[in-house]
């Protein structure tokens, strides 16, 4: 039994405008509950779920941030470290997927370049109060080179699919980057490998 | 990591091996401590067995620790909590009982378990680990370590802070462990320099306003009434008071080059919550911030508050007015630090402030361009923030060494539009009215400076180039400015707090009730007023003449008149003064400039009150006793004449003037008299003062003296600049003079050498000769000047053809101003 209880850790960062729903998909996903009457978030806030995809184990820490524009700047700083992004809109309310190029300014200046971002459009239960239609959605998702899901946090519709997706692209990327790198660099930055520690205590 | 894994993997094929005996003997001892029932808890016997062992074997101390942390992980995951504290308590007793250099080997198993607990959503295990982590964060190590990486303790931390968890019980549990989380990683961090930066904007940007989130929330409960289920926790200690005190602690500790990474996030929380508006919590916070980060670098705060001032010079007045409330109570706090080593940003931005909020009362947007979509400004708004800029400077000056307040003042006063002497420097929308407003806030934020400014030596104090604009005549035609000016000159010349004393103008029968403080005068004092006093004398006597002079004006000139008299007096100025005061009686009587009826009754009420007090400093009996004679017959006849009838709400005036007696009135020659029989050079008041006109030493400090004896009266006008005029008075004559006026430009030029070369000559004579020289003449002189002044003063038909464009403003409202050169040594 390794001491480490996962292969892979990664920071999944949700954003996107107030009440689009991102407390709920995560609630949903880490805890497989939607609370109604969600109050609004206050800063950021923290889960941790771990999944097994393909028999590697994949702890995802998922910061869970506040829509409203004043905790902007304390979101802000969540997001340089994250793995990956989920921007999050509302489906039945034009105005918050007006706001995705702003969003799309955030991340470009704030996270890191190598960010994954997905573009979830939440609330597909309210099919009748559709607002933004989804080929309109996909094309938006196309310009920016994002990939596109429609999820409801209600009927649990496409959440596990959102985030073990997202896992799945991070395992392969991170493979990927230690293929190049060849140096056996974890990508969670916490746990280092005892040659690092070697290397740089006789600098 | 391979190796660890490989060991790892070794050491779990013994486990499974079940086979107690062959297991290593760490891990029996480890094994041990746990009892059969988790309810017994911690089996103390068998921690003394382990802690021993690792004390003595130090080198097994990673081992003892990633097998605790492993059984902690597996008890996390089957719920088994009571095993959980069990082994926290271990490895808490371990981490206390190890010493200093072995710690190393052991932390980062231990620093993963802490992160295990905190990654759980039980709260109890959350506060759990966090009071594990605050207990090895108050372990000081004394070896540095690479490779510990704190990022993820500070955003769960953070995020604690802001726990939403919905028991508030528990969510206050959380908040205060989240805060103490914070500080434990800043006490651990901050004086590692190898170890992440805990000042990086990245950390900055979690910590600071995490905290003052729960600051915020401190004042929002303190105003209700402290709930009884927080009063009956044992934690006596509110979240907001420990988050008080740990941002006290995070900023002590604040190097020179962090202070910015820790404030910016505090401007950022107030702008993002609009705190500014409220004031009160902005204020809290760098009230918070000034007393706990070094005194030396408070400047700093400072230098970024205004930074930010500036970044926000389009955002509504209430936010501005916000942000300079906190830089006025910051400055108080900083006191000497707070200025730093850039006095004169410090002001050039506060005054660019002002600037610009009086061009956005004016105009009536931000930007003339429009771009940012005009926002509504609101005239009282801006006014505010006028105001609680002016106090800022106030603040600010206090602050100050006297060398670097009067370096200010000279600043300020540069900054005021000045026709004739600054260029003016209002933008040019603004025009008149906006000229106007920026004399009146400079003159305000001056105001400010000056007050409680106390200079032994006025005479480095106050420069030319600083009275000079300050008495110029431009600011005297309005009747706010010119009080304004009076208030400037009554808190400078004031320092002994003996103004207080004077602030109300009446007869005061016996002035040894005052107490009044009167130190000598000084040498520099008294050089000071040679070179000066002819200007204070005249811009006295020219404010009494100003139609528009009311109440306060009066106030404030008995004032001046009294503390000039306290602090500047020698005799030669106490006679003076007295000649002014005769003048001023003269002015009210002759009414050339066909004043008012009740600002003649004021200028005799206040010649009454002057000459009352200064017989009593004098202390000349006889002089006394005219003065009280004159004084007592007003108080029968004519109480008209003396302030306790002028200076009140409903003055009692009569329709005219014209009769009156003598009696009423102070004599010349009975002050003469009776000085000149106390030793007083009392010939002087023999001739009466009339102002002068001096343009105070643009050529030469001395001109005057030059000129008295060449005998010439000088006209020039300031708002035809260089249009000075000059005879030698024995020609004067009406002819002579209009001949003068009309095509004086030509001669301008020979006319200034000619003076030079007299200045010259009479700067190396003997003073007693010159003196000597034209005291003959100076009967003859006054008679004929008399007349001179009865023509020149009156604004002649036509000013001249010289007036330029850029003047034309300024001429269309002020009659153009003649100034006179006439000599101050003429009187000897």
């Amino acid at each position: 039994m390794s001491m480490e209880d996962y292969d892979y850790l990664f920071k999944i960062v949700l954003i996107g405008n107030a009440g689009v729903g991102k407390t709920c998909l995560v609630r949903r996903f880490t805890q497989g509950l939607f609370p109604p009457g969600q109050g609004a978030t206050i800063g950021v806030d923290f889960m941790i779920k771990t999944v097994e995809i393909k028999g590697e184990k994949v702890k995802l820490q998922i910061w869970d941030t506040a829509g409203q524009e004043r905790f902007r700047s304390i979101t802000q700083s969540y997001y340089r470290s994250a793995n990956a992004l989920i921007l999050t809109y509302d489906i039945t309310c034009e105005e918050s997927f007006r706001c995705l190029p702003e969003w799309l300014r955030e991340i470009e200046q704030y996270a890191s370049n190598k960010v994954v971002t997905v573009l979830v459009g939440n609330k597909i239960d309210l099919a009748e109060k559709r607002e933004v239609s989804r080929q309109k959605a996909e094309e938006f998702a196309e310009t920016q080179s994002m990939h596109y899901l429609e999820t409801s946090a209600k009927e649990s519709d496409n959440v596990e699919k959102l985030f073990l997706d997202l896992a799945c692209e991070l395992i392969s990327e991170a493979k990927q980057n230690m293929l190049l790198n060849n140096v056996a660099s974890p990508l969670p930055g916490e746990g280092k490998t005892i040659s690092y520690l070697n290397c740089c205590s006789f600098n | 990591m391979e190796c660890s894994a490989l060991l790892d993997h070794h050491v779990g094929t013994g486990v499974c091996g079940c086979c107690g005996a062959l297991r290593p003997r760490y891990k029996r001892l480890v094994d041990n401590i746990f009892p059969e029932d988790p309810e017994d808890g911690l089996v103390k016997a068998n921690m003394e067995k382990l802690t021993f062992y690792a004390l003595s074997a130090p080198e097994k101390l990673d081992r003892i620790g990633a097998y605790l942390s492993e059984r902690l992980s597996r008890d996390v995951a089957r719920h088994r909590y009571g095993y959980v504290c069990i082994a926290m308590e271990a490895l808490d007793q371990l981490l206390m009982a190890c010493h200093c250099q072995s710690i190393n080997l052991f932390v980062e198993s231990f620093l993963k378990m802490v992160r295990k607990l905190l990654e759980a959503d039980k709260p109890s295990l959350q506060i759990l680990g966090t009071n594990s982590f605050v207990k090895f964060a108050n372990i000081e190590e004394d070896t540095p370590s690479y490779h510990r990486s704190y990022d993820f303790f500070v955003s769960r931390f953070s995020e604690m802070c802001r726990s939403n968890f919905e028991d508030p019980d528990i969510r206050t549990k959380i908040r205060m462990a989240g805060i103490k989380g914070l500080q434990g990683v800043v006490r651990k961090t901050v004086n590692d320099e190898l170890q992440a930066n805990i000042w990086d904007p990245q950390h900055m940007d979690k910590i600071v306003p995490s905290l003052l989130f729960n600051l915020q929330q401190g004042e929002g409960t303190d105003s209700r009434s402290p709930s009884p289920l927080q009063s009956s926790e044992k934690e006596k200690e509110s979240p907001a008071e420990l988050t008080e005190r740990c941002f006290r602690e995070l900023l002590g500790r604040a190097a020179y080059g962090n202070i910015k990474n820790a404030v910016k996030p505090v401007l950022m929380h107030l702008d993002n919550h609009s705190l500014w508006e409220g004031k009160s919590f902005a204020v809290r916070c760098f009230k918070i911030i000034m007393y706990s980060i070094q005194s030396q670098h408070s400047h700093l705060v400072i230098q970024q508050l205004l930074g930010h001032l500036d970044a926000n010079s389009k955002n509504s007045a209430i936010v501005r007015a916000g942000i300079v409330e906190v830089l006025s109570e910051a400055a108080v706090i900083a006191a000497s630090g707070s200025v730093g080593p850039t006095v004169l940003e410090v002001f050039n931005t506060l005054l660019r402030q002002l600037r610009l909020s009086i061009d956005y009362e004016l105009t009536g947007s931000y930007d003339s361009c429009l771009t940012t979509g005009s926002k509504i400004i609101k005239e009282h708004e801006e006014r505010q923030f006028q105001e609680a800029i002016i106090k800022t400077i106030g603040s600010f000056a206090n602050t100050l060494p006297v060398y670097q307040r009067s370096e200010v003042m000279l600043f300020i006063i540069g900054k005021i539009p000045v026709p004739g002497i600054h260029p003016t420097l209002s933008s040019a929308n603004s025009g008149f009215e906006g000229s106007r407003m920026i004399q009146v806030m400079l003159l305000k934020s001056l105001l400010q400076v000056t007050s409680g400014f106390q200079t032994t030596n006025m005479l480095t104090a106050l420069p030319s180039s600083f009275l000079d604009p300050l008495l110029s005549v431009t600011l005297m035609e309005d009747a706010e400015i010119r009080l304004l000016v009076l208030e400037i000159l009554v808190s400078l010349i004031d320092r002994h707090d003996n103004r207080p004393k004077f602030s109300s103008i009446s007869i005061i029968s016996d002035i040894s009730f005052l107490k009044l403080k009167v130190e000598k005068c000084s040498r520099q004092d008294n050089l000071f007023m040679k070179k000066h006093s002819q200007q204070l004398y005249r811009h006295i006597f020219l404010s009494c003449k100003e139609e528009n002079s009311s109440h306060p004006h009066f106030e404030i000139l008995y004032t001046l008149l009294a503390l000039i008299s306290m602090e500047l007096a020698n005799e030669e100025v106490v006679v003076d003064l007295i000649r002014l005061a005769l003048a001023l009686q003269d002015l009210a009587i002759a009414n050339e400039e066909s004043l008012p009826i009740y600002n003649r009754c004021a200028i005799h009420a206040l010649s009454a009150a002057y000459l009352n007090l200064i017989s009593q400093l004098t202390a000349v009996p006889a002089f006394c006793q005219h003065i009280h004679e004159v004084i007592e017959t007003r108080k029968k006849e004519a109480p008209y004449m003396l302030p306790e009838d002028v200076f009140i709400e409903k003055p009692r005036v009569p329709k005219s003037l014209d009769r009156l007696e003598g009696s009423m009135l102070f004599l010349q020659s009975k002050i003469s008299e009776v000085l000149g029989g106390s030793g007083y050079n009392a010939d002087r008041l023999t001739t009466p003062y009339i102002p002068q006109f001096t343009d105070e030493d643009r050529l030469s400090k001395r001109k005057s003296i030059g000129e008295t004896i060449s005998l010439q009266v000088e006209v020039e006008s300031r708002n035809s600049p260089e249009k000075e005029e000059k005879t030698p008075a024995e020609e004067i004559t009406f002819e002579t003079l209009k001949k003068a006026i009309i095509d004086s430009v030509g001669m301008e030029e020979q006319e200034r050498e000619r003076r030079r070369q007299v200045v010259e000559k009479f700067q190396k004579a003997p003073f007693e000769e010159i003196a000597a020289h034209c005291g003959e003449r100076a009967t003859l002189l006054q008679k004929k000047l008399n007349q001179i002044f009865e023509i020149t003063i009156r604004p002649p038909p036509s000013p001249s053809g010289t007036i330029t464009a850029g003047y034309g403003q300024t001429q269309s409202r002020s009659v153009p101003v003649y100034e006179m050169k006439f000599p101050d040594l003429c009187v000897y």
